[in-house]
């Protein structure tokens, strides 16, 4: 127990240093890139005054040393500063659409791995088969069509041919909602979520497909499921008792990472949903040079990658009793 | 082997050498003439208009034997350039974009050109003429119209000349909206603005089932605030939310709205009778101190934006309940336009103690987001689902009640789905369209329940040469850069029909102050090369153009 102790802390020590580094490199990047935050306020009115009063606003009248001293106080004390546009905090900003991002992210992330795990145990089950082939090429399919190419085809076909599901947006125009609660509770957002999660999921389908089918084989061929084949077990019997509760260990894993990949990645199906999250919030305030939201947000989506990798490490350790974190030492 | 190595070697060395001095002093007294440009442009992807523009101006260069290449850079890049360094670039392409306050031609007359914002202004050309600054500043004291537009005309007379700007044209804006929604003679058009503006807004008649009016931006709104200019989509909100004592008319004149007279006392001082009976949405009543004090929060600094559009107020004085004078410090010839009908009258009781606690603070009344925002406007504050949608709602009490129940702006970023969206209804005003104005039209003619209205657009697009430096500094290029830029061609092949060429940074939308006859080159190759040779520039003989001789 005191390993695993120490073994989780030395990781959470590793994770704030990493923490650190990344934020250190953000605050540098968006500040050497070309452009700055007051070319928004370009404009025939806009006087002499106003750009040095905006300046300073933003912080950025003092050397850049000490920008980086107050950013770093800052974050130590949880707070990621106040949006140059929004004139709001990032925290409360980000907070804003971050649920519809987690919604999106978690329905697409659960139909993929559902569906990937089931269409993996089948298509080893039928080794050899026209249906394996057949059903690789699809899988791969999926995978290399872009995003947006996916999404303009439903909404195309679903939205725009048959008017089955809405083309854009949370809710209907007009509408609005208690709370977050009520909106999990309404149709009407079910409706507006199944497109570009579908179109996510197809996405993300081919990962833990492939990856479950690549485990089952080599599991199948392991001297246990030899023994339980020749005691006469059903097929059934061993694929699922057998050979998948060994073989999903990695896709498990594989799962725990893709959500911190999920978190800020969505920008395309974001656009063509018109789906307020995160991935839109976050290239508007890269491309406007809103400093302060741009690095809170890059900041959140790498501390969640982060702590994932962690999440999956544990988990893995816990799961397989082979892996020791003894023999780590 | 080794000797043999050396002896190649040093031949190698040697023949390079030669080849060196003989390029650079063989050629280089003709080199250093070679008349070089480089293009700034936005990316094809992002701005395809400006970047098919800027190709077509560089090939014609090249057949007069300029040495002109394109450079791309994204937006951020090229205002970072063009704004802070301002001798680092030639030319680049830039656009000025149609607002109500620029139907008054004094903010593109003045801060455009006058020598006074060349450093760090909006003058980022760097023009400086000595006569033009006079005329700028005239037009902008003189308050009788017909002598003013004398001014315009001249202004307008001396860019042409001096080929200030080269033009590009004024694009055409199309809105789309759907005419079994909306009754036709309900949607209305203002000069440069198209159909999508004020008027249209508080007149649109529904005429079926469907009482809102959805329209579509593909922007987001960053606040709802009557003391910040945070966007487009943005003031389309404020515009209705909050009230102003005059509106910019149909024909482009400013005319009394939440006033009901503005007289002229005399040419510094402005009466301005409040009507009777403005309430705020909270129910409480529009006081003649409620406007004193919309008037002066941007002079104490909370209001940074708004500051421009008060700072020539001396004093207002409230002379009775119903009716004010404003005391300017100079004659302002655009007061009514870039005063009057700019600034937000807000509740004093509401923004008074947010001004007071603001004072001791660093930040400004920008940051200041109100729950439910309250003003006097047509339209109430109804709901903001961020990132997603606004939605306000008719103001029943309003003295000229909209006739919709509620005005809701969807924020759409994918382009191509508004199309599909506007044809199955969960739009039913296209008032942002960015792609390709053929394709548009052809769906609007294949459905019969849409209806496009083109109309000329308010803004323009350009090329901006750089006055301070090679070779734009020189008149006769600059000139004969016009004469080159083809205009119609542009017209035509980059904006498929939907612009009219510009001669001009005065809309012809603007009929009262455009001035017809400018002296604009647009001769094409024959007239360029003239220009040119006049001026004193040669030919080498392999056909590039040459500087005139120190």
């Amino acid at each position: 127990m005191n390993v695993r102790w120490k073994y989780i802390l030395k990781r959470a020590g590793q994770m704030v240093l990493t923490m650190w580094i990344i934020s250190t490199i953000l605050f540098f990047i968006f500040r050497l890139m070309p452009g700055n935050p007051l070319v928004a306020y370009i404009d025939p009115t806009f006087t002499q005054e106003q750009q040095q009063i905006l300046m300073q606003q933003f912080g950025l009248d003092q050397p850049l040393w000490m920008q980086y001293v107050i950013f770093i106080k800052n974050l130590l004390r949880g707070q990621l500063g106040q949006s140059f546009f929004y004139k709001d905090s990032v925290v409360n900003v980000i907070f804003k659409v971050l649920p519809n991002t987690i919604y999106l992210m978690l329905s697409a992330l659960i139909i993929a791995y559902f569906t990937g795990i089931v269409g993996g145990i089948f298509l080893a089950w039928k080794r050899g088969e026209k249906v394996e082939t057949a059903g690789i090429i699809v899988t791969l399919f999926t995978r290399a069509a872009p995003q947006f190419w996916v999404g303009m085809i439903l909404l195309a076909v679903f939205s725009f041919e048959f008017g089955i599901f809405p083309s854009g947006g949370v809710s209907q125009a007009g509408t609005s909602y208690a709370s977050e609660f009520h909106k999990l509770l309404s149709l009407d957002f079910y409706r507006h979520l199944f497109l570009p999660a579908l179109t996510l999921s197809i996405y993300l389908i081919g990962l833990p497909l492939l990856l479950m089918r690549s485990n089952m084989l080599d599991v199948m061929s392991e001297s246990y499921v030899e023994m339980a084949e020749m005691r006469g077990l059903s097929k059934l019997r061993i694929m699922f008792k057998y050979a998948a509760r060994n073989a999903f260990l990695p896709v498990i894993t594989a799962m725990a990472v893709g959500i911190g990949y999920a978190m800020g990645g969505n920008v395309v199906i974001e656009t063509v949903f018109s789906w307020p999250g995160l991935g839109r919030l976050l290239v508007n305030a890269v491309s406007t040079s809103d400093y302060p939201l741009a690095q809170g947000a890059f900041i959140l989506i790498a501390g969640v990658m982060v702590f994932m990798n962690f999440l999956a490490d544990i988990i893995y350790s816990l799961l397989d009793p082979r892996v020791n974190i003894e023999s780590r030492r | 082997m080794r000797k043999k190595l050396a002896v190649f070697l040093s031949i190698l060395m040697v023949f390079t050498f030669i080849v060196t001095f003989i390029g650079e002093t063989g050629f280089a007294q003709e080199d250093d003439r070679v008349v070089e440009v480089s293009l700034i442009t936005r990316p094809k992807s992002s701005s395809p208009d400006e970047f098919e523009t800027m190709t077509i101006l560089a090939e014609a260069m090249k057949n007069v034997g300029i040495d002109a290449t394109v450079e791309v850079m994204p937006w951020e890049k090229m205002a970072d350039v063009v704004w802070y360094d301002r001798e680092a670039w030639q030319i680049t392409g830039w656009q000025m974009t149609a607002r109500p306050e620029r139907l008054d031609p004094d903010e593109f007359t003045y801060n455009l050109f006058h020598s006074s914002t060349a450093e760090t202004g909006y003058n980022f050309i760097g023009y400086k003429n000595p006569e033009y600054d006079k005329v700028a500043e005239q037009q902008r004291v003189t308050v009788d119209r017909e002598k003013r537009r004398e001014l315009i005309y001249k202004a307008q007379e001396i860019i042409a000349e001096d080929a200030a700007y080269i033009f590009a044209v004024h694009p055409m804006v199309n809105i789309v909206y759907n005419n079994e929604v909306f009754a036709a003679d309900s949607i209305k058009e203002m000069a440069g603005l198209g159909v999508k503006n004020f008027w249209t807004y508080i007149n649109a008649e529904p005429i079926g089932d469907q009482k809102d009016m959805i329209l579509n931006s593909n922007d987001t709104v960053q606040s709802v605030n009557p003391l910040y200019i945070s966007g487009t989509v943005d003031s389309w909100i404020t515009e209705l939310v909050w009230d102003r004592l005059m509106r910019m008319g149909q024909d482009g004149l400013p005319k009394p709205w939440a006033a009901e007279s503005v007289e002229w006392l005399n040419d510094t001082s402005v009466e301005v009778v409040l009507k009777d009976d403005l309430k705020w949405h909270d129910g409480e009543d529009v006081t003649v101190e409620d406007v004193k004090f919309s008037f002066e929060v941007p002079k104490t600094g909370e209001a940074p934006m708004y500051k421009p559009f008060v700072d020539v107020i001396e004093d207002i004085e409230i002379v009775d309940d119903s009716t004010l004078v404003f005391n300017l410090k100079e004659p302002w010839a655009a007061f009514e336009t870039a005063s009057l009908a700019k600034v937000n009258i807000i509740p004093e009781h509401i923004w008074a103690p947010v001004i007071e606690d603001l004072k001791d603070k660093p930040e400004n009344a920008e940051s200041h987001q109100e729950e439910v925002p309250v003003g006097s406007g047509p339209f109430k504050f109804s709901n903001w689902k961020f990132s997603e949608e606004v939605v306000l709602t008719a103001n029943e009490a309003y003295f000229q009640p909209p006739k919709i129940d509620n005005w809701i702006v969807r924020f759409i970023p994918n382009m191509e789905a508004t199309l599909g969206m506007v044809q199955n209804g969960e739009i039913n005003f296209l008032a942002t369209y960015l792609g390709d104005s053929q394709l548009l039209e052809q769906r609007v003619e294949s459905d019969p329940k849409l209806t496009m209205v083109s109309s000329v657009d308010l803004g323009f697009r350009f090329l901006a040469p750089n006055h301070r430096i090679k070779p734009f500094n020189d008149k006769a290029f600059r000139r004969a850069t016009a004469a080159l830029n083809d205009r119609n061609l542009i017209t035509q092949l980059v904006w498929k029909g939907f612009a009219v060429p510009a001669n001009s940074v005065v809309s012809p939308a603007l009929e009262y102050w455009k001035n017809p006859d400018l002296n604009y080159p647009s001769g094409g190759f024959e007239q360029a090369r003239e220009i040119l040779e006049e001026a004193g520039y040669e030919w080498d003989d392999q056909g590039r153009l040459l500087y005139p001789e120190e």
